[in-house]
Formats: structure tokens, C-alpha cells, sequence
């Protein structure tokens, strides 16, 4: 932007170290926008509970909070927690995204099935996963099928529709080209539609895991005797909201950090795809 | 004419504009309503409002399906004043640096019931261990569940436990989806439709073995309306001694019914138990040792993190005054620590 000031305003030579130096703040102020909300949360948080804004028992103060954090971690009580947690929430997320791309791929490929199916599938998905949670409590019990079926739920819900999407928006250049080379049915699925989609369903994979991670806590929540939501619940019950904030804590950094490592994944994804 | 204004005000100010009880229970029926004590007794039967109608002063009484552990969330607001709650709760809420008051006794000597599924092998405590449980977490039932636990050489390790509140373990026995619950008289009903079977009751165990609840102020509001709060106390005293008359005992199950507990499953609470037992208010050496030995196990369990005393928790300058008033000297046994009637 100075450059381009300058070639207009020759007499901007002078003006020149100031440009900079904005364009230097212009960036600093871009990059620590993203923070600005963060920190004010938690400005507020550190003040809030030094000056009793918010009483104690229901805003803990920070200190204690991460004291609570690591009694947990030194008690080793975190690792059956997280255990727990992430095992029910890697097989039901797995189960869902695979019965996900292979709903999806076959409403993809066929018009008629997809004429017959997608109406009621849509239907079906209006209904939030939680509102599945006390006819299914009663169907299947409390136990780790429940879980199961919940989280899969709601990571299939994504993935289908992303796939489906995925593999409609094959670029009409390539299915032309497929024909060129006079490619079979299945040729020309595996070689151009499926690399096609694959950007798409990746995205739709990322969506998938924010959603089966938040259902996995609220479940937890409701009917557990172990994980995250169990100690978030346990915390509540015995009045420990610092026990409570601390496992929303580390379940926020772990949804962050799959969230941000999806995120990545799908870029390559998309770099590989797009060549 | 300004400062007769203020001297006005001030005078009034010893009457708050409304009177908020919690109660941890939920309650049911329309409007809704509540069974089980004195406190109970005296919201059916509108004795709080009509001794505090004179002033103008409204009552709201609050439930709370989330019983102890959400009372003490709305206690730490400040969104309730006086509150009917049970010991643990109180405790957790004590330790975590809550201020009250307790004031009267309200349900006491109550017992914990160990409920299966009809067709289980679970014959008692002892089976349980490895056994899905389902404990109402947080409130008076847990500790007594604890201690009985304790008595049959288990803790709440050796179980995997579920945390429900009653409606849910009602549901989560009923559909099979837990091996047993500890619950309260509301498992009657459920043994009665032949969905659950009762196979222990913590009350055979000894008086070590059952939970107490009381009436509650915080401190705030009672330094500020002291008046009210005996008003308060002395109405739920009046209800107390209703509820204690044997003469009054179908007529106290029918009133209780209307909170969705039927009669029978009163009767069947209080079989064998003189009304007098239960529904006195008093706060004489047995209640205050139990709740310290109810704060002394929270710590050993790791419920809380800090010891807890009752010294200067109980406040029974009210409840003396109520029952001097009344002329209810002498009309309920004061106990010793180990529950044996002092003469």
C-alpha cells in the first residue's frame, strides 16, 4: 500500500517511515483482533471474582479452578475420565462418518433413491439428537450402546449431506473428460467423483466431529458413570463449580484442538485435490 | 414531612415486600405442592401466608426438581431466603462458604431404600458390587447410601454409579436400565405396580443410618427481618405440631397425597413410626450430632475440601421462642446423640 501511495505522490517520499509504521499496527491490530475477546473473558473472569461481581460459589476464581485442574491430573483421575470420553466419542464418531459417506454416496449416485429417502431424512434430522435422548434411554438403557447410537447420530447427519453434496458437484469438465476416455460407471466414480468430493466430505467430517463431541458431553450429562460430562455433573452436584470449570475447560481445549487439526487436514485435503 | 417519609420507610423496613422458600423437592400437582414434613404441612395448608398476611407480605414457595444441590446454586444467587433442604446438601453448601442459618428440624430420622427390578437376584447391599447404581448425588439420600455401603464393606467404587434424580431412577428401574437404586418413599408406588422390589431399608440399620432436613435462613435476610423469620418459624411449628397429632394421621397422609406421593405410600413410610418421631422440630443433641457427623463423613468421602463445624450453625433462639409462645414445652422428646429420648 505505501508503494502503490508513493507512484501516485511523489512528494510522499517523506510521508513514507509513517505509512509504515500504521501498516505495522494495521497488522499487529489484524492479528490480535482473534485474542481481543478471549482475554477480555477472561479479564472479567480474574475481576469478576476478586471483586465478588459474581458470588464465589457459582464464578469460582481461576486460581482454584486450574488447582482443581491439576489435583485432577496429579490424581491420574483425569486419565479414566478422558479415556472414557474419547473412546465413546471415537467409536460412535467413526460409526457415523462411515454409514455417513456411504448414505451419502449412494443418494449421491442415485436420483431415484435419493427422490425416496432424502425427504424423510431430512425429516428425521429436524429433530435435535437430544430429543432422541429419552425414547432411546428407554429402548436401549443407559449403557454404552446409548452413547453410541447418539454420537453417531449426530456425526452421520453431516457427513451424509456434505458427501451427497460432494458427489453432485463433480465440475462438468471432468465427467466430460471421463467420457472422453470412455470410462465405466464405476471408472468414472472412483477416478473423478469421489476425488472430487472428497474437499466436501472432509468439511463435512470436521462439522461431523464438532457436533458428536458436544453430544457426547450432554449425554454424558444425563446418564454416565464415567467421562467429562460425568464430572461436570458430579461437580454440580456436590456445589464443586470449579470441578465443573475445570472439565468444561479441557473439554473446550479438546474440541478446540481437534476442531484446529481437522481444519488442517481438510486444507491438505484441498490442496491435494484441487492440484 | 420528608423525614416523617423516611421514618416511615424505616419503621416498614423490617418487612420485606416477599418471602422466598426453596424447597428441594420438586413439586407436583396443580399448584403445585409438596409431602413429607412439617414444612410440607404448613405450604399445604397456607400457615407461612396467613401468619404473614397482616403485613402484606407474599410467599413464594419455590421447588426445585434438582432438589438439595439446585437450592444451594439458588441460595448462592441469593434467589430464594429461607430454604427446606436436607443435611449433605446444606453441608457442601456450608463448606463452600455459603451463610445460614439452620432453624428448625423439618423430616427427620427418614430412611434410604435399596429398590431392584422385580426379577433381580440382588438380595442386598452386599450384592451389589460391581452393579450399576443409580444415587441421587448431592443430597441427604447420598451419605446414607455412603454409610450403608460402608456398614456391607463396599464404596462407591466398587459400584458403577449413575447419578439420577427420582423421577429418572424411577424410570431408569421401571425400563431395567440400572440394577438398583437407593431412593426414598417413592419407590412404594413402584413396588406396588410391580415394577421394583424394596430389599433394604437403611432404618433397620440404626438411627446412624437415616438422613434428617430442616428449614433454613440465610443470614442476610434473617439480620435484616428477624421478625419475619420467627413468623416463619412459628408457623411451621404450628404445622409441625398438626402433623404430629396421631389423631390427625389419615387426614396429614391424605394432605400429603395431593403432591403425588399417594396415602399409601405414606402409610407405608411411616409404619411402625409414631408421627412424633419424624415431624419434630426440635434441635436438641441428636440432631446437631448428626450433622456433624454428617459434615465429618462429606470429608472423609472427599465430598468437600475443607472440615466443616456446626458450631454456630443452628439458631434456635426462633424455634424456643415458637414453642414457648405455642405452650409445645415438653410436647416432643429431646434426644440424646445416640437418639435415645432424654427424660
Amino acid at each position: 500500500m505505501a508503494n502503490a501511495l508513493s507512484r501516485v505522490l511523489p512528494s510522499a517520499g517523506r510521508a513514507r517511515p509513517r505509512h509504515t509504521g500504521i501498516n505495522t499496527l494495521h497488522a499487529f491490530g489484524w492479528t490480535a483482533l482473534p485474542w481481543l475477546v478471549p482475554v477480555v473473558c477472561a479479564l472479567l473472569w480474574v475481576f469478576g471474582s476478586r471483586y465478588g461481581w459474581i458470588s464465589a460459589q457459582v464464578l469460582p476464581p481461576p486460581a482454584l479452578v486450574f488447582d482443581t485442574l491439576g489435583a485432577l491430573v496429579r490424581s491420574g483421575e483425569i486419565w479414566t475420565h478422558l479415556a472414557a470420553s474419547l473412546s465413546r466419542a471415537a467409536v460412535g464418531f467413526c460409526g457415523g462418518v462411515a454409514l455417513g459417506v456411504v448414505l451419502g454416496a449412494l443418494l449421491g449416485l442415485s436420483p431415484s433413491l435419493e427422490a425416496y429417502v432424502l425427504p424423510s431424512f431430512n425429516a428425521i434430522v429436524q429433530v435435535p439428537v437430544l430429543g432422541w435422548l429419552p425414547f432411546l434411554m428407554i429402548v436401549v438403557g443407559i449403557g454404552e450402546p446409548l452413547k453410541y447410537l447418539l454420537i453417531g447420530h449426530a456425526a452421520l447427519v453431516p457427513v451424509t449431506l456434505s458427501t451427497l453434496q460432494g458427489f453432485r458437484s463433480t465440475p462438468p469438465a471432468l465427467r466430460e473428460v471421463a467420457s472422453v476416455y470412455r470410462y465405466s460407471r464405476w471408472q468414472s466414480i472412483v477416478h473423478v467423483t469421489l476425488p472430487a468430493a472428497i474437499p466436501m466430505i472432509g468439511t463435512g467430517v470436521r462439522l461431523a466431529f464438532t457436533k458428536a463431541w458436544l453430544t457426547l458431553v450432554v449425554v454424558e450429562l444425563v446418564a454416565s458413570s464415567e467421562g467429562l460430562g460425568y464430572l461436570i455433573v458430579y461437580g454440580r452436584q456436590l456445589f464443586q463449580l470449579d470441578l465443573v470449570l475445570a472439565a468444561v475447560l479441557i473439554v473446550g481445549a479438546i474440541g478446540y484442538v481437534a476442531d484446529r487439526s481437522l481444519n488442517a487436514l481438510e486444507r491438505k485435503l484441498d490442496r491435494t485435490g484441487a492440484r | 414531612m420528608l423525614l416523617g417519609a423516611a421514618l416511615f420507610c424505616a419503621a416498614h423496613a423490617a418487612e420485606p415486600d416477599v418471602v422466598r422458600i426453596g424447597v428441594a423437592q420438586q413439586g407436583m400437582g396443580d399448584p403445585p405442592t409438596f409431602g413429607g414434613s412439617p414444612a410440607a404441612t404448613a405450604q399445604s395448608q397456607h400457615r407461612v401466608e396467613d401468619a404473614l398476611k397482616p403485613e402484606h407480605v407474599k410467599v413464594e414457595w419455590i421447588f426445585f426438581k434438582g432438589a438439595g444441590p439446585a437450592v444451594n446454586e439458588a441460595l448462592a444467587n441469593k434467589q430464594i431466603d429461607f430454604a427446606y433442604q436436607g443435611d449433605l446438601p446444606s453441608v457442601l453448601g456450608r463448606a463452600n462458604g455459603l451463610k445460614t442459618h439452620l432453624l428448625l428440624a423439618s423430616n427427620v430420622r427418614a430412611g434410604v431404600y435399596l429398590a431392584v427390578p422385580p426379577d433381580s437376584d440382588i438380595k442386598g447391599i452386599k450384592d451389589l458390587k460391581g452393579k450399576r447404581v443409580g444415587i441421587f448425588r448431592g443430597t441427604n439420600l447420598q451419605l446414607v447410601a455412603d454409610n450403608v455401603l460402608k456398614e456391607n464393606g463396599l464404596t462407591e467404587r466398587d459400584l458403577r454409579v449413575i447419578n439420577l434424580d427420582t423421577a429418572a431412577a424411577q424410570a431408569a428401574l421401571a425400563s431395567k436400565g440400572v440394577d438398583a437404586v437407593f431412593l426414598d418413599y417413592s419407590l412404594f408406588k413402584l413396588q406396588r405396580q410391580g415394577l421394583a422390589k424394596i430389599v433394604y431399608a437403611s432404618r433397620d440399620g440404626g438411627l446412624q443410618l437415616t438422613r434428617q432436613a430442616h428449614l433454613l435462613v440465610l443470614d442476610d435476610f434473617e439480620r435484616a427481618h428477624p421478625d419475619t423469620v420467627q413468623k416463619v418459624v412459628t408457623s411451621v411449628v404450628q404445622a409441625a405440631q398438626w402433623s404430629s397429632d396421631e389423631a390427625n394421621r389419615s387426614a396429614l397422609f391424605a394432605l400429603w397425597a395431593k403432591g403425588g406421593v399417594p396415602a399409601q405410600s405414606w402409610q407405608d413410610e411411616y409404619a411402625n413410626q409414631p408421627l412424633k418421631d419424624r415431624n419434630s422440630p426440635l434441635i436438641d443433641p441428636f440432631l446437631v450430632a448428626r450433622y456433624q457427623a454428617v459434615a465429618d463423613d462429606a470429608l472423609r468421602l472427599n465430598l468437600i475440601r475443607q472440615p466443616v463445624s456446626v458450631d454456630g450453625w443452628f439458631e434456635p433462639k426462633y424455634l424456643n421462642e415458637a414453642i414457648r409462645t405455642l405452650k409445645l414445652d415438653g410436647y416432643w422428646p429431646r434426644r440424646d446423640a445416640s437418639g435415645k429420648a432424654l427424660t
